[in-house]
């Protein structure tokens, strides 16, 4: 199993209030899978992402991630072990606007022991992939929307990971482009074999994955 | 990492200069302050080349003496001798009004061949001058009641003049011209520099010369070494015999007190100057750490997003810690530009030494400071949730 989540509960307390975000989700992700996770606004999917990044811990339950049980890993293992296995993506797409496209594909690759030559050959690779092989120089600033999420995806494949978990990847496109993002993940399910997990708020998008999980309130649902 | 960083600080250049002026005027006022210190501090620890310890200096007022030199010379002569029979008394020695902290300058220059040598202390001294102040010689003698008759009139230099004159061959017994090279004097002794202005002020190149029977009407100093048992009732004693003596008001003075006068002339526009700049470097930390706090606060998109592809805490707050370093080493160089043109165009004529240290601690200064600021700013950074950063972008 890619990813397995066991009776995953996260609260978020503050002085007054204590909210139950995620309750007592069990979930397994097959390796090659195309996840896709819907669910009304605040039901929960971006914490449950989050969670099956390891950018947050749950309150309670079991996380393991290709087989290893993440609880007892360090920060800089952590770090680590994200930077080799997962690629995120973005609804807003989360690039540097001070650095040139290039730069930003690169960026996963600098914490990792890789030299520059070979950064360049696989950031220029992966954004070819995405159909942006014309675009290296250009900033953020100057490119649309759909070119940026592309560039995101860029980034989140140029380290070759195992999993892509993407936050609403089309939610700031529009349908055109959301397709066109969207080919673009199929595509690399299909012949990269990366496991996908996807938070959507559009039912056509999710219909195209493998498996549809829904959230309410924190609880799956289906 | 290095050219990653380089890129990001040029690409955001324009966000950078006012950390990079910040950096660049600290640099500069640092290295004044450095520079004023580095001065006072060499000075200060070169030997005074005198004892100043239980040296009184009697002024007066010669102008009811007699006007004939002779006469004139047996007076000072049996003054002389009144003096030292008394027991408080260790050495006597008139001089010109120019002596140790004395606030007056006496200067002239002399001639070694063909070449100026200008703004030479010149001190008019009796006999027992290098008693009452200790001064030690390096090389000859100093004056003897002989010297009023030989051919060549008598001087004493400082070591320092005396290398600039000879370099490494002995000075005494080698004749010198003086200021006109009209006349010719002999140099019979070579004494340690001479910090005659104050503790933190450079010793200048000095010549002793003797006071004699055409010059002594110009004396009107008389310096006093006492010895321990001299207090307030032989001040006193010593007052009433002056005054009666030359018929004149006088005015007795402890060095060791006009010395510390003298220092404080120094002291307390130095301390002035360090408390100004004092403020100034701290309303500079205070802003760099600001401007760092500010650009934590609007890059923690960017922090989220780099601890979410491989960052560890540790590595976001090095990485935030080497950019403050990186545009601090940007505006050093830049300062150390014109600092450099100190010792190069040889302003204020001071050594090159002390322009050199000022720029090494100004630099140490700058980074520790820079450093300083950043570390709590990039450990915060390191603290920044990625699921909470990535969320509030």
């Amino acid at each position: 199993m890619m990813i397995r989540l066991k009776n995953i509960e996260k609260v978020y307390r503050t002085a007054t209030v204590e909210t139950l975000a995620i309750n007592g989700i069990n979930l397994d992700i097959a390796k090659g899978e195309f996840l896709s996770i819907m669910g009304p606004s605040g039901c929960g999917k971006s914490t449950l992402l989050n969670i099956m990044g390891l950018l947050d811990e749950p309150s309670k339950g079991d996380i393991k991630i290709d087989d290893q049980d993440i609880r007892s890993f360090s920060d800089k293992k952590l770090a680590h072990f994200r930077n080799e296995k997962l690629g995120f993506i973005f609804q807003s797409y989360h690039l540097i606007n001070d650095l040139q496209v290039l730069d930003n594909v690169e960026l996963p690759l600098l914490y990792r022991d890789s030299s520059a030559k070979e950064r360049k050959a696989l950031a220029t690779e992966a954004l070819e992939k995405v159909g942006l092989s014309n675009r290296l120089k250009h900033f953020p600033t100057q490119l649309s929307g759909g070119q940026r999420q592309r560039v995101a995806i860029a980034r989140a494949i140029v380290g070759r990971p195992q999993i892509i978990l993407a936050d609403e990847p089309t939610g700031n496109l529009d349908s055109a482009m959301g397709n066109e993002i969207m080919n673009i993940l199929i595509n690399l399910n299909k012949n990269e074999g990366t496991t996908i997990v996807m938070v959507t708020h559009d039912e056509s998008m999710a219909q195209k994955t493998h498996r549809l999980v829904r959230l309410f309130d924190g609880s799956q649902v289906q | 990492m290095y050219k990653h960083l380089f890129k990001l600080i040029w690409n955001k250049r324009r966000q950078n200069f006012l950390f990079l002026s910040e950096i660049l005027i600290s640099f500069l006022v640092v290295f004044a302050v450095f520079s004023y210190l580095t001065y006072y501090y060499k000075n200060y620890i070169k030997p005074l080349g005198f004892d100043y310890n239980r040296v009184w200096s009697v002024s007066y007022n010669g102008d009811r003496l007699s006007k004939n030199a002779d006469s004139l010379g047996i007076f000072y002569t049996n003054l002389n001798k009144a003096l030292q029979a008394m027991p408080e008394i260790e050495a006597v020695s008139f001089s010109s009004s120019n002596y140790p902290y004395s606030s007056s300058f006496i200067s002239t220059g002399l001639t070694q061949g063909g070449k100026k040598f200008n703004n030479i202390s010149d001190f008019n001294v009796g006999n027992d001058y290098q008693k009452v102040w200790s001064v030690k010689l390096v090389d000859g003698r100093w004056f003897t009641p002989e010297d009023l008759i030989s051919k060549n009139k008598g001087i004493v230099i400082n070591e320092t003049f005396s290398k600039e004159l000879f370099g490494t061959a002995k000075a005494a017994g080698k004749l010198i011209g003086d200021f006109d090279d009209k006349n010719k004097f002999k140099i019979i002794g070579v004494v340690n520099d001479f910090k005659a202005n104050g503790d933190f002020l450079p010793a200048n190149n000095v010549m002793f010369s003797q006071l004699d029977t055409t010059n002594l009407k110009w004396a009107s100093t008389l310096l006093i070494k006492v010895r321990e048992t001299a207090g307030a009732s032989f001040e006193s004693k010593l007052y009433k015999f002056m005054a009666t003596t030359m018929r004149s008001a006088v005015e007795i003075q402890h060095v060791d007190e006009m010395r510390n006068a003298k220092n404080k002339e120094t002291i307390i526009p130095m301390l002035l100057f360090i408390i100004v700049a004092g403020f100034l470097i701290i309303n500079v930390a205070l802003g760099l750490f600001g401007v760092l706090w500010y650009n934590i606060n609007k890059r923690k998109g960017e922090i989220g997003l780099r601890r979410a592809i491989g960052a560890s805490g540790v590595s976001v707050s090095t990485q935030m810690v080497l950019e403050s370093l990186i545009l601090a080493t940007i505006s050093v160089l830049i300062g150390c530009f014109f600092a450099v043109q100190f010792p190069l165009l040889n302003v204020f004529d001071i050594a090159s030494s002390v322009y050199l240290i000022a720029i090494l601690l100004s630099v140490l200064f700058i980074y520790t400071l820079v450093i300083a600021c950043s570390l709590y700013p990039g450990r915060q950074a390191a603290a920044i949730h990625p699921a909470v950063a990535l969320h509030e972008d």
